[in-house]
This record gives structure tokens, sequence and C-alpha cells, in this order.
């Protein structure tokens, strides 16, 4: 059992790869952002890549355990302490019961992960334990955990103490406050010209703060259109950017009016406007890492590509990766 | 337009963008929800769900299963196997929702609305007078006279988006500019010419005239609808709105509240395109209710 003293800023159980099959009921698959650190951690203390644990942003939480256990800590470096002595990331490390765990400020990257050997025993909703905040699914209770909370462990899974991820098959969070994200063109990417595509491969984009797990909303210069987004039937909408309502990819970049909106995890599944880009899969990591006010430059990969680096990946999430301390 | 061959638009490294035409057009929905059942049926390997939509259908393949390439072929042999669309058959379930049009609840949000955000005329109103109609009452009328259909769900889970069968019910409204800060769970209004409920208390846009008591969503799997859902409806449901009375209203909320509620929903037809598309030749659109 993990008993929470304090809850950290928007700290949520979440899975992976989170809710998947529900995109034409309106649910997003949810689930952790950066799914690499996650999977990973996940391996150290000897779980299922997927299994259920903690996604911290910017603010870790304070967590009493009560009874013995294994965790990791992976992702963003949030100065962790363990009864006040400091707790490597990336390592599998063993806690006694009445032990307290502080996670504090994300130095280095936003999302923090916390996995437990065994798992954290939260009910599955439409196949997921990932929390979906905005509609009150998954999780315990439908939110981000609260203090007070006792959140259960499963059983059957000891986990070894002394897993390390190997440095190599860490993902490499930035440190100079820019993050190059791969994108692929499409599906709307003929709505927009040229000069506009040549501009959005040369922007250095300022994640706003408006940020949150549903969208990541851009700053940076106008967007330029083709005659299609322009001249076009009256169903489509007003602004050039409108389009007849359809299905959003994941990772899509949306354009709402004049704003790119990065549609991720908690996104919505459709709408009426144009997705001239889109992030692919292993592109993720890297959006659950950046923080607002830090800057997004672009990597145009083709579908085949993106395929190739996300196969990549994935090869991290194993137990190759490991090695003992 | 309708196009000749339907476009395939990549959307990153696991979805592709099926576009069957752009333009509001029922007969590329029921495309898009004809291949969405044949991919269901056919379990295509790769696919791994997909998303109909207005004029097109999102599929999000598993690219260590299956190429881009091998999707669109997959894709086009089941598009070419559907045949015309005249021969689509869906199943579809239809449901008769309790609904009180001109409700205190929906005035009171658009009043709100209007003493804090900017000032407008009151939505029925303001959707009779721009589509030609005598006033809020003929609204209720032409609203309330055909059965909708549930082309797709999305932007909130368990929002449809329904457009009218009945052409004689064809209306449009602009949304809300700014959007409203709250809207009643239940509400019914419209933006452009698509017609839907609140599922819970969210922000909105929709021109609003009405509520219906009945859920549409329940995280507590209450009622037997859902069919262990938490979400009522899916693409290809039908549902007509029967106007009530207030104390009708209260009656249904009371039941729905105590769990006794009976969903009046009829569950055994066919909505054949053919069919459908004759009927709809023998109809003028301008003799609204």
């Amino acid at each position: 059992m993990l008993e929470i003293i304090k809850p950290g800023l928007e700290t949520s159980i979440q899975d992976y790869p989170g809710r998947i099959g529900y995109w034409n009921q309106g649910f997003p698959p949810s689930g952790a952002m950066d799914n690499w650190s996650f999977r990973l951690a996940n391996l150290l203390v000897g779980n299922d890549v997927g299994a259920p644990g903690l996604e911290a942003q910017y603010m870790g939480p304070t967590i009493k355990f009560g009874a013995d256990a294994v965790i990791a800590l992976t992702g963003a470096d949030m100065m962790s302490k363990l009864d006040g002595e400091a707790v490597p990331n990336w390592e599998s490390i063993p806690v006694k019961a009445g032990q307290t765990l502080v996670m504090g400020p994300a130095i280095k990257g936003a999302r923090g992960y916390l996995a437990v050997a065994g798992g954290i025993d939260a009910p599955h909703w439409l196949g997921s334990a990932s929390t979906f905040h905005k509609a009150s699914v998954g999780g315990l209770d439908g939110h981000a955990i609260q203090a007070g909370q006792a959140l259960p462990v499963k059983t059957g899974i000891g986990g070894t103490p002394g897993r390390r991820v190997k440095e190599a098959n860490r993902p490499e969070l930035s440190t100079t406050k820019e993050w190059i994200v791969e994108a692929v063109r499409g599906p709307n990417d003929d709505w927009i010209d040229e000069a506009a595509h040549k501009q959005f491969a040369d922007t250095k984009w300022k994640l706003s703060a408006r940020s949150d797990r549903t969208g990541y909303r851009l700053e940076g210069p106008d967007w330029t259109f083709t005659e299609k987004a322009t001249n076009k039937l009256p169903e489509n909408g007003d602004f050039p950017s409108n389009i007849l309502d359809q299905g959003y990819p994941l990772g899509a970049i949306n354009l709402g009016g004049q704003t790119p909106i990065i549609l991720v995890n908690d996104g919505p599944s459709m709408g009426g406007f144009i997705c001239p880009y889109t992030v692919p899969s292993v592109g993720f990591w890297k959006l659950g890492q950046a923080k607002p006010n830090e800057h997004l430059v672009f990597d145009i990969v083709s579908v085949d590509e993106a395929q190739s680096r996300r196969r990549a990946m994935d090869a991290q999430c194993s137990e190759n990766s490991l090695e003992n301390a | 337009m309708i196009y000749d061959e339907p476009k395939f638009l990549p959307g990153g490294d696991r979805y592709v963008l099926v576009e069957f035409g752009n333009e509001m057009n029922l007969e590329l929905n029921f495309t898009a929800q004809g291949l969405a059942t044949k991919i269901e049926e056919q379990k295509t390997k790769g696919i791994v769900e997909t998303a109909p939509c207005f004029a097109s259908m999102l599929v999000h393949y598993e690219p260590n299963d299956i190429s881009f390439d091998d999707v669109v072929k997959e894709l086009k042999a089941l598009i070419a196997d559907l045949g015309p669309t005249d021969n689509i058959e869906l199943s579809s379930r239809i449901f008769y929702f309790e609904t009180l049009y001109l409700d205190p609840w929906t005035k009171e949000c658009i009043d709100d609305y209007s003493a804090k955000i900017t000032e407008k005329e009151y939505d029925p109103d303001f959707v009779a007078r721009i589509n030609g109609l005598e006033d809020r009452h003929q609204l209720v009328r032409v609203h309330s006279g055909t059965e909708y259909w549930v082309a797709s769900l999305g932007f909130w889970p368990g929002l449809p988006f329904l457009q009218p069968l009945d052409p004689r019910s064809k209306i449009t409204a602009p949304k809300y500019n700014p959007p409203r800060t709250w809207t009643p769970q239940g509400a019914i209004g419209m933006g452009g010419s698509a017609s839907s409920i609140y599922p819970v208390q969210t922000p909105g846009g929709y021109q609003l005239f009405g509520r219906t008591p009945v859920p549409i969503w329940d995280t507590e799997k209450r009622f037997d609808a859902f069919g262990g859902e938490i979400v009522l409806f899916r693409p290809g449901d039908r549902l007509k709105y029967v106007p009530c009375t207030l104390e009708e209203y209260e009656h249904t909320e009371a039941r729905i509240k105590d769990g006794t509620y009976v969903y009046n929903m009829v569950d055994y037809q066919k909505f054949s395109v053919r069919n459908y598309k004759s009927w709809v030749k023998t109809i003028n659109a301008d003799d609204r209710f």
C-alpha cells in the first residue's frame, strides 16, 4: 500500500498502452506520456511493461510505504529522496515499510515515473487503469491522486533490487530547453502552402503554458494556406483551417485557427480543424518530457522512417537494456 | 463532392485517414460505417480500431503487424467488396428520448452567457429566424420531426454527432463565439448541421433549445441499454426526440435517479441505404413540419 502524504502537481495512475479500442466512442487512450521511461520503470521491478504505475508532472508526490517493496524511478529527475537519502533514477531499489519517498520538482525533464513491484492495483475501466480525469474515468476514482489516499499494490511479484538501465538505453533528456520531435506529413498537408511547410520545419515552436495531457499548444508564426483551405464548401467552416469534422490521429498537429495544438494522450478523437502534420509514436516521450516555455523543433520524417524509429525505441524497452548495478 | 476513389492519407506511424469526399452527405457516412462493419467482421490483421466520421474514417493500425501500403491495399479491397453504397445495410438501434423543448435550464444557461460573456438572442428564436421558420414553436416541430442518425461519436466521450434523416428537418446554426463556459448535462442543441446532446456538464458552443433527462453517459453502468459500456450510443444508432411536458420530464428524471428507468429502445432493424434513398426522393424538403 502506498499512502499519499502529498499528491504533487497532478500525479496520476497510468498504464501502457492505455485505453485502446474506444476511439469511436470518443475515448482517448490516456496512458503514460513518456512511455519509454514508463516501460523501463516496470521492467526494473519485474513487472510487465504496461503495469499501472504513477506519472508525476513538474512536482512529484510524497509517499509513505505501508509494506516492504521494490520500486524504480525513471523519466524526469525529481531529486527524489527516501527518508532523506538521495535515490538514483533508472535503478530498482528496496524500500522498507514505514519509509517515505519524497519526489521533488523536476529539474531535468517534466514527468517522473514510479513503478512498484506488482504494479498499482487499480480497477480497469474499458481495459485500462489509466486516469482520464477530464471525464472522471480510470485511476482509483477517476481523478489524479489525493493526499490521504492509499494506493493498493498487487502482490505476487517481489521484484529484484539492484537492477539498472544501461546508460545507452535510457532516453536522453534534453538539457538545452530544446527538443527535436519527429513529425510526419499528413493527413491534411495539402491545405497549407509550401511556405507554411518550410516555416513549420524552420521554426523553433514555443510550448505554451496552456498545455496539458489533452493538447500541447505551440506559439510561433502564422500559417498560410492553399486554395483548398480558402475556397471550399460552406459546411467546412469559416476559417481556412476549418474542415468537415474528421477523426484525429493521436499526435496530430491540429490547427485551431492559427494556433497549432498537438493532440496528446487525453486528446479529442475528432473535430473540425485540419491536421497538416502528425507526431508519430517515437516522438511522444519527448513531448512528455518537454516543459512549458521550452522549444520544439520538428524533424520531418517519412511514415517508414517513423515506424523504424519506433521499432528501435521499442527494442530499448526490453530486459536487454538492464544490467546489475 | 464524392471522390471517385477514396483518398488514403497518412497520420503519423499508425493511422490512415480514409477520405470518401469533402461534403456533408450522409451517403459518405454510410460508406464509412459500412467499411467499419466490414473491418470488424473480417478482423483484418493489424487493424486495431476504426472511427467513422461524416465523410471520412480514421483507421488505427499496428505497424509491427502490417505496413502502411498493405493497410491501404486491404482497405481498397474491402471498399471494392462493399459495392455500391445502395447495397449497404447497417444494424441500427432506435432510441426514443423524452425531451423538454424550450426548457428552463438551457434558458438559464443562455441568460447567464448573455449576462456575463456577450449579449445574444435567445437561441431557439435565433435558430428559428436564421432558418426562415415562423417561431421557436415551429423550430420544436421541425427539430423533433425526424429520426437522427448517429454519424459518429467524439470530441467528448459519448457525445453523438447527429444528422437528421428527414430532409424536412434540415436546419443549420453557427456555433457560439466565444464558446460557453458551461452547458447543463443533457442539453440538446446544434452547430453547423449537426445536432447533439451534452453527455455531462461541459463547456460548449452549440445553440441550445431543449434538454433530455435520459443519460447517454453512465460511469456506474446502471442501465442494461448501455450493454456494459459507459457510453450509450454506437455509430449507426438512431434517435428520436419525443417532446414532453415538465411533469413527464420530472417523472422520467425520478425513475432515472432510483434506477427503475427503462430505455425506450428498439433493436431488430437494419438500415437499408437503398430504401432510405428511395424514400428521400419522395420528400419535399420545403414541406416543413
